[in-house]
């Protein structure tokens, strides 16, 4: 969040590179997981932007990722709208969403704020499990293709991406923006930030709204790289899945879900696909182990901060 | 608009202001008024409500009845934000600063927020209010230790760091709940020396509470003493050391404290 890594120019660089060469050189297959990735991690980093930034820990961001998935599939089935427009509409509806629950989640504190999230997510969950005749219910939303310019793989690849690209810069930049710095003051100390003139819960709740936002616009994503909307969306197992990404990859670095997203979905995708019936085991032992020996995620083994060196304790 | 009592202009008055917390009356009609550019320390022994009555201007606890006036307009029953933004100041008795921000990010902060700049998404912090943060973090000697974690300096420094976030929002009163607490004495009359010296220079006003009844008598230029939830007597520091009542609840027992 502070710190500076080795010459970020020189990363970049390298990043771009081989994001752009990547699908003409890997399997499909390949091509379709850096793509799943690409949504995972911006899943999860709109979710950090409450947890690392906030210190806010929704176990309900499925309800926005649900949302911005089924209102862009719902545009798509019942007006017909084109598929840029639903897409649009999915982070707009999921920010709505997140403005309306979140008036009441701000108002909380820690486990309270947590459990009030996950019961939001699951009334989103039975509203569209049960609203079969709109939802299409357990049966979901079938056939929600993306436009035909981007139909081949390597074209929704190369949307996606920069899609997610652009939105995790914009987080970025809301992470240094004042706005951000006094989000993360909120964190450190809710009673000082107050006496410094910040409105805590008005705050709160502008972080909340963003944070779903982002949420919704990978909920969309999702919707059209997987031509299906299904109501597991955002069922809580969904909301589960950014905090395990992000405590795999580190809460207390920007780039921490990036890094989770890529080791949860290479994990998934060889473990669970092989051994589905080992996937928990495998996820819950991993981590069990990253929680343990790297309290940082996998950033923290590449971060180097000279004021880090000796870890300060959590609180 | 200003409030004067003979020639100097009332700061903050407090009329017949009441708390309690279940059975215990913690602050019980209290009555007190600050000039302009005073030094003011609330003294009294453990209990005696002087936490309550800094958290009840401050707004972070709701008052039961009376009412608090601040440079002439009713603060009470405001919400900290609102109290800050009107030029109150404050620290914390438990130190409190933004542990995970760097000390120069902690009066940043502070000062994005003042501006009301603090809903800004789109700009770059860091760049912002640069030299308005190391001014104050020279003025309280912390500018060497400006890119640390707030959370690994020293206690002392902490405290510091809390006054120079604190005076970021060039506030008129700074309420300093006993700013030496967990300090060594040297350190304790440099901290009050330096905030009666930031006092001089720029006309504010300073309440503070205090344990160290030294610090108390260098640095007040009067004393207000509370026991159980009343200010039982007021003045210049040699007529309260002077008076026979507060000689018996407090200054009698502080060789054991």
């Amino acid at each position: 969040m502070t710190g500076k890594g080795p010459r970020p120019g020189a990363w970049l660089l390298a990043a771009v590179v081989v994001l752009l060469v990547a699908p003409h050189v890997i399997p499909t297959f390949f091509v379709m997981l850096f793509i799943e990735i690409a949504i995972v991690a911006l899943f999860a980093t709109s979710f950090n932007l409450l947890m690392g930034f906030g210190g806010m820990v929704s176990f309900g961001h499925a309800a926005y990722f649900a949302l911005g998935a089924y209102s862009a599939a719902l545009l798509v089935k019942k007006v017909g709208a084109p598929m840029l427009l639903a897409l649009a509409a999915g982070p707009v509806v999921a920010a709505a969403g997140a403005l309306l629950f979140g008036l009441f989640i701000v108002r909380l504190t820690a486990t309270y704020f947590a459990m009030l999230s996950l019961a939001f997510a699951q009334i989103v969950f039975t509203v569209i499990f049960k609203w079969t005749a709109f939802t299409g219910g357990d049966n979901g939303l079938l056939n929600i293709w993306p436009a035909a310019f981007l139909k081949s793989p390597p074209a929704y690849y190369y949307f996606t991406v920069t899609l997610v690209s652009a939105s995790l810069w914009a987080l970025h930049a809301v992470g240094d923006s004042p706005f951000g710095y006094a989000l993360k003051a909120v964190r450190d100390n809710p009673r000082r930030a107050r006496f410094i003139g910040v409105n805590v819960r008005r705050h709160q709740l502008v972080a909340f709204v963003i944070s779903g936002f982002f949420s919704g616009l990978a909920g969309g994503l999702f919707a059209f790289f997987n031509g299906s909307v299904f109501p597991d969306f955002a069922y809580f197992n969904k909301s589960f899945e950014p905090l395990i990404v992000v405590l795999l990859g580190g809460v207390q670095s920007f780039f921490g879900p990036l890094a989770g997203a890529v080791g949860f979905k290479i994990l998934e995708t060889f473990i669970a696909r092989q051994w589905p019936v080992y996937w928990p085991l495998v996820l819950g032992t991993v981590l069990i182990g990253v929680i343990v020996l790297l309290p940082q995620g996998f950033v923290g083994l590449l971060e180097r901060r000279p004021w880090r060196s000796r870890p300060a304790s959590a609180k | 608009m200003a409030v004067t009592t003979g020639k100097r202009e009332v700061v903050l008055e407090i009329r017949a202001l009441k708390k309690h917390f279940g059975g215990v009356q913690a602050v019980n009609g209290v009555d007190l008024t600050v000039p302009r550019a005073d030094m003011r320390a609330v003294i009294g022994p453990n209990g005696a409500g002087k936490t309550t009555l800094f958290n009840l201007i401050t707004g972070d606890i709701q008052h039961d009845s009376g009412v608090v006036y601040f440079s002439g307009n009713e603060i009470s029953g405001l919400p900290p934000d609102q109290v800050c933004r009107r030029g109150i100041g404050r620290t914390f008795q438990i130190t409190s600063v933004f542990r995970r921000l760097t000390v120069l990010e902690n009066v940043q902060t502070a000062l994005l927020t003042h501006h009301r700049r603090h809903y800004n998404v789109f700009a770059r912090a860091a760049r912002l209010y640069r030299d308005e943060a190391f001014a104050l973090l020279e003025q309280v000697g912390l500018s060497a230790q400006a890119p640390k974690p707030s959370g690994i300096l020293s206690h002392g420094d902490q405290r510091r760091l809390e006054l120079a976030v604190a005076l970021a929002s060039e506030p008129h009163l700074l309420m300093l709940d006993e700013p030496t607490a967990g300090m060594a004495p040297r350190e304790r009359h440099a901290l009050m020396a330096l905030v009666a010296r930031i006092a001089a220079d720029t006309g504010l006003t300073v309440l503070f509470t205090e344990h160290d009844m030294d610090v108390v008598f260098a640095a007040a230029r009067s004393i207000s003493v509370m026991h159980q939830g009343s200010v039982i007597a007021e003045g210049e520091p040699l007529d309260v050391r002077g008076n026979s009542e507060v000689q018996r609840v407090y200054l009698g027992q502080s060789k054991d404290r």
